[in-house]
């Protein structure tokens, strides 16, 4: 046996739960990183698209012969060119329209060499339209007579959903409480700091090479080829660095196809990129919905029953929109332990802009009704508020009535750490006492919750990832995966997850991701899936590879495999961190050996759960987590605005795997939260958005980010990479319901429809009081009267 | 098309010579003229602050100043900031904090915030937050951002020299 | 179509004023108001583009006699930072402080500002009752021509002031404040920054023995033009500063401002404000 290399005994040390850098970190900071939107390719052409501006309307004409003439135009596309290519879920969408069903409706699409003729272009195309009765609600849209949007989809009928549990009508009789409410989530949007952009480019095979921002590249090949009339096997699909996604790349939307035939037409590579104004109108929105809520409990404050009517404005076309009821009724069956349930959801056709998925999905616009319904009962049942959450948390072991396994679940922990970090219940009551009294500046603390998907969830038939991982001479790891980054970090939890696992540095790994032909399978970064799904993709060929290596190692050495172990590039003795021999060394005699050795290694990672289906009654989760927000602001009773002065979170986050990425996804999702809750509103008026650009569509500014107190509260997770779970979509979900809820403690209003904006709080207030004056003088006249 | 000006001016330390179009912005000289796509277009508009760049040492809105206005001037970009030994501190410090997620606001971000600690070099949470409210991030929350911020300025290693 | 045939960045006055002579020139000095007017279609070039930023005179702040002078090229962080404003006229490095982002800060110009005639410019309330007046220039007969016209019939509506195409706006001036004068601005919006402001109330006067003398009144974003709100004015001057006044003066409020519904806020909401701003602007003086 050799001498050892070096005098120091190697110490075991873990980066689970360290804090680690974003590998492209240093190269975003310096502005080295080349975004899609950066992107130029030679002989490259700009696309741009031409929109209808109108809601409902028939093309009379359509003239392109000025455009086409322009000096410096390669191709001008119109609906002939798409006619046929149908795409989206229910095959409702074509790329370029015969027909306008709502305000961004692409109908021509000019490719030019510059962006300026491509501008001009569109401005020479000349377009008569005929304008028809439109429909802008879906209580409208579902009327008798109403305007047909699509001829397939009668009565402007989109997609249905149901899911009954249990004896209603016993729940109900059985019931001392009920409360009954509207509410209304609205509409908003990404906002993505980098514009919506495709690159497409056919190679002389017929094959299409697009660059896009997609979330998901696998099933993204198979919704974009029938848009196409291509072969999805014909598709490579490259994600470069992107600004930005939450949830708006999960389809493919008209200017990705447009990008293509554009490439098929000219023959040469174009790219379109959104104006920040286009993004704004042609960009999918959040689901907005009319939520008609009811909840049941007993004095004692046991939660009979929750019903649901869900009431969805469609939009002109159906992307992922329409589908959160899958995880909306999650929540109204799944928040707190709730016996019997009745959810039942329609979408209607309407002619405005459409929806597609948004971080939190089905369950921002859940929890703001089923969080606030908890706290007005918390008020009406005879018990401690606090104790009336802890009564109806689950517990580990619980199964909900979709079959949610709650394998691990940590509820009551998390509601106990935030109210007791925050002192919730001395100063809820404290605030609501002061209430009444004069004073222009109330404060308020407003406790809300929810539970997701933190495992996956198997809404197409795999939920599962490949991983192909080699280790190379020098000890440097490729990590070739399916996941998608898109900010959210997974390559630094990948990178992690190999050093852990193969004792390498962390400069040591390279992680390459984005690149359909060369990547395996993955179903895309959403659902809160990625650092499961990938992490124990990653760790599960990670420890292949180890295998492999100590396996090696025991020939070479003389010594058990397992009592081997790699650390900081070497291998050593396990029990006392002895180096035997440096990975790299070892790595290369593998190779130059009699029977050379490789270390290259496969896996395939489906999670331990059921396919949705189309009961909506299965575990369709490997895990589910919980998150508890408590929210303290002080209204200004004047103005109506509200400051929010701190947050205190408690979040089962499994286990902490990177700290520094997960306490940013958090910081981060409350960020996009508190701008649905505050903020953010798309002023569509009779399908046209009013408010395109940031000036009048509110983001969350860094001087309005409150102070935030993070809990991690790990549970465990058995499945999970580490223990971890999924986290990021419940920070976004939680905070808005936890400040309504704030709102109504310090003011006694409630706001059904976000955001709760100045504008909308000090109405309410000054209608409030009216109110009480007007009841005041009604005492007091028949106090005289009497 | 445009009436086209040459101008010279000093770009992130270096002295460039070009013809621009009146009309076009600093934001599009930079991107599409001088290949720097460091400085990004998020809005156009001047709101977002994405486009960030140091004009004579004052951050500005690349997107809303005329290129022909760089005559003579000296401006710094993204690209401009880092020493020959690599990282300037406050990009080191956004990395070390973990205030880069997408990234696609952080050259914009990282411009201001210097230029903040640099006139400021007693700058506190609440003035960098005001400070860097024109600059839209919906990534992070702001919050390392921030951290990295204080922690530069607690050093006080961006003093203006 | 935006042809533009010329660029031109004099470094003189009446070179300037020469090239405005026949109207055929768009002026620009931060291109913070032009740029995206122009990007978006909503104002068209003319044959030539003027750069106004780099004549000499045109900029700096005088405060050294009786008459303060802020001329046109002033940027907005120059007017927030200026010691000698924060001395002599705080109500205006107040609504410099709330004004959009750092970034547009440092390269918008006073004069484009106004000229901008924005029902919501930040500039123009405290300029207002500071009873500050415009000085326009223009080439006329071979000789620089001025003339001044106070700021309250400067505006005619939203986009228009009594300018001439001709004329280029040279500087901002307005007298010291005698003793004993007390300005306020208050401003709101659904964001701290970057917004246009929702509604913005300004208050100067002259405060003595507990009354208010000379006072004036201005308001931003409750009609189409930044306005001097008389009604409020006539309730307060001479008066003595106490409940009935205060109470009289909001009530006046709903004379003066006769804001609109719009994308930002309703004419409710903005009639609302109004009130309580200006109740907050009294109240913040009898206070001190």
């Amino acid at each position: 046996m050799e001498k050892t290399f070096t005098d120091s005994l190697m110490a075991k040390k873990t980066l689970i739960g360290q804090r680690v850098k974003k590998p492209d970190a240093p190269d975003k900071a310096t502005g080295k990183t080349r975004y899609i939107n950066d992107m130029v390719l030679p002989q490259m052409l700009i696309g741009k698209v031409l929109f209808a501006g109108r809601p409902h309307a028939r093309i009379v004409r359509l003239d392109t012969a000025a455009a086409e003439k322009l000096p410096g135009v390669h191709a001008v596309l119109t609906g002939k060119d798409a006619a046929g290519l149908k795409f989206g879920f229910v095959r409702d969408n074509v790329a370029l329209k015969d027909k306008v069903r709502c305000e961004h409706d692409e109908i021509a699409a000019v490719a030019a060499e510059t962006e300026e003729i491509a501008r001009r272009a569109i401005e020479l195309i000349e377009v008569e339209y005929e304008d028809l009765p439109a429909v802008f609600t879906p209580e409208d849209g579902a009327k008798e007579d109403a305007p047909q949007i699509h001829e397939n989809f009668p009565g402007n009928r989109s997609l249905r959903f149901e899911f009954k549990h249990g004896d209603l009508a016993a729940a109900e009789a059985a019931s001392d409480i009920i409360v009954d409410n509207v509410f209304r989530p609205h509409h908003v949007t990404h906002c993505c700091m980098g514009t919506s952009c495709a690159i497409a480019d056919f190679d002389h095979n017929g094959k299409l090479t697009i660059w896009t921002q997609t979330q998901y590249p696998y099933n993204y090949k198979m919704d974009l080829a029938p848009a196409l009339g291509i072969n999805p096997g014909n598709i490579r699909v490259i994600q470069p660095p992107v600004g930005g996604a939450f949830g708006s790349k999960l389809d493919v939307y008209p200017y990705e196809p447009i990008a293509a035939l554009l490439a098929k037409k000219t023959g040469r590579p174009v790219k379109v990129i959104y104006s920040r104004e286009e993004e704004f109108k042609a960009s999918p929105t959040r689901q907005s919905a009319i939520i008609h809520l009811r909840t049941g409990c007993t004095r004692d404050g046991t939660l009979t029953f929750r019903t649901a009517d869900v009431l969805m404005d469609n939009g002109a076309y159906t992307s992922w929109g329409p589908t959160i009821p899958v995880v909306m009724m999650r929540t109204v069956s799944g928040h707190y332990r709730v016996p019997v349930v009745d959810y039942k959801a329609q979408a209607i056709y309407t002619n405005n802009p459409y929806a597609g998925s948004f971080r939190g999905y089905g369950n921002v616009q859940g929890a703001w009704a089923t969080a606030q319904q908890m706290d007005m009962l918390a008020d009406l049942v005879d018990m401690d508020p606090l104790a009336f959450h802890l009564k109806n948390a689950q517990k580990s072991g619980e199964v909900t009535p979709q079959k949610s396994f709650l394998r691990e679940c940590v509820f009551v922990e998390c509601l106990e750490t935030a109210a007791t970090a925050s002192d919730y219940s001395r100063k809820r009551r404290e605030y609501a006492a002061l209430r009444d009294q004069p004073g222009r500046y109330k404060k308020g603390i407003g406790l809300a919750s929810s539970i997701h998907n933190a495992g996956g969830a198997k809404i197409h038939k795999s939920d599962g990832i490949g991983t192909i991982l080699k280790v190379d001479d020098y000890a440097r790891v490729t990590v070739i995966t399916g996941a998608t980054e898109i900010g959210q970090g997974i390559d630094a939890v990948i990178t992690l997850i190999v050093a852990e696992e193969l004792g390498v540095p962390l400069e040591y790994v390279t992680v390459v991701n984005n690149d359909s032909d060369i990547a395996p399978w993955d179903v895309g970064s959403h659902a809160s899936r990625t650092t499961f799904i990938a992490g124990n993709g990653t760790r599960r060929a990670a420890r292949k590879a180890r295998a492999q290596i100590l396996n090696a190692a025991e020939k070479m050495l003389g010594e058990p495999a397992e009592d081997l172990d790699l650390r900081d590039g070497s291998v050593v003795r396990e029990r006392d961190g002895t180096p035997l021999i440096k990975l790299e060394r070892l790595l290369r005699q593998m190779h130059f050996q009699a029977e050379p050795e490789l270390v290259m290694v496969t896996d395939y990672y489906e999670p331990n759960s059921e396919p949705e289906g189309a009961k909506n009654c299965s575990d369709s989760s490997a895990a589910y987590a919980h998150a508890v927000h408590i929210a303290e602001i002080t209204v200004d009773t004047l103005t109506g605005e509200i400051k929010v002065d701190k947050v205190t979170v408690a979040q089962d986050v499994g286990r902490v795997i990177n700290r520094m990425g997960l306490e940013a996804q958090v910081e981060g999702g409350i960020a996009i939260g508190l701008g649905y809750a505050l903020s953010e509103d798309m002023r569509i008026e009779k399908g046209m958005l009013k408010n395109a650009c940031f000036r009048d569509y509110k983001l969350i500014t860094a001087p309005e980010m409150p102070p935030l107190e993070l809990h991690f509260i790990e549970s465990d997770c058995v499945e999970g990479p580490y223990g971890a779970k999924g986290i990021s979509e419940l920070p976004t979900i939680v905070i808005a319901p936890a400040i309504a809820n704030a709102l109504y403690n310090a003011t006694g209003v409630r706001i059904f429809q976000p955001p709760m904006s100045p504008e909308k709080v000090a109405r309410a207030i000054h209608e409030e009081r009216m109110r009480a004056v007007a009841a005041e003088k009604i005492v007091r006249t028949e106090d005289t009267a009497a | 098309m445009s009436v086209e000006t040459e101008i010279r001016f000093k770009l992130n330390g270096r002295e460039v010579g070009l013809k621009v179009p009146a009309t076009m912005k600093t934001l599009a000289m930079l991107r599409d003229k001088l290949g720097l796509t460091g400085t990004k277009y998020a809005c156009g508009e001047g709101e977002c602050g994405a486009c960030t760049v140091r004009i004579d040492g004052k951050t500005v809105n690349s997107c809303l100043m005329y290129a022909v206005d760089c005559d003579g001037r000296e401006v710094v970009t993204i690209e401009g900031l880092r020493t020959p030994e690599g990282l300037h501190p406050m990009q080191q410090a956004f990395v070390e904090h973990g205030a880069v997620q997408c990234g696609f606001c952080m050259p914009g971000m990282i411009m201001q915030a210097q230029y903040l600690v640099e006139n400021n070099p007693d700058l506190t949470r609440e003035e960098a937050q005001r400070g860097l409210e024109g600059n839209l991030c919906r990534c992070t929350g702001y919050t390392k951002v921030l951290d990295a911020v204080q922690a530069v300025a607690g050093r006080n290693e961006c003093r203006s020299r | 179509m935006q042809e533009l045939s010329a660029y031109l960045v004099p470094h003189r006055l009446d070179e300037a004023l020469q090239a405005m002579a026949d109207d055929e020139a768009t002026v620009f000095c931060g291109g913070t108001d032009l740029s995206p007017q122009t990007e978006s279609g909503a104002r068209q070039y003319k044959a030539t583009l003027l750069n106004i930023r780099r004549i000499e005179g045109l900029g700096g702040i005088d405060a050294q006699g009786d008459e303060i002078r802020i001329g046109a090229t002033t940027t907005v962080s120059e007017i927030r930072r200026s010691a000698v404003l924060a001395e002599v006229a705080p109500v205006l490095v107040e609504a410099a402080e709330h004004f959009a982002s750092e970034q547009i800060r440092n390269a918008a110009s006073v004069g484009g500002n106004l000229c901008n005639a924005s029902p919501a410019g930040d500039m123009s309330p405290p300029l207002l009752v500071l009873g500050a007046s415009v000085e326009l220039a223009c080439w006329r007969n071979d000789a620089v021509h001025t003339r001044r016209v106070p700021l309250e019939r400067f505006f005619l509506g939203p986009g228009k002031t009594v300018r001439l195409p001709q004329e280029l706006l040279t500087a901002v001036v307005f007298e010291r404040p005698a003793a004993g004068f007390v300005g306020r601005f208050r401003k709101a919006g659904p964001r701290p920054a970057l917004e246009i402001s929702t509604v913005s109330v300004a208050l100067g006067a002259r405060f003595a023995d507990g009354r208010l003398r000379d006072v004036r009144v201005a308001m931003g974003s409750v009609a189409p033009t930044p306005l001097r709100a008389r009604h409020v004015e006539a309730a307060l001057e001479g008066q003595p500063l106490n409940a009935a006044t205060l109470a009289a003066a909001v009530e006046a409020a709903a004379e003066d401002a006769k804001p609109i519904d719009d994308v930002r806020a309703s004419a409710w909401y903005r009639g609302h404000l109004v009130r309580v701003f200006v109740e907050e602007v009294l109240n913040d003086v009898r206070r001190d």
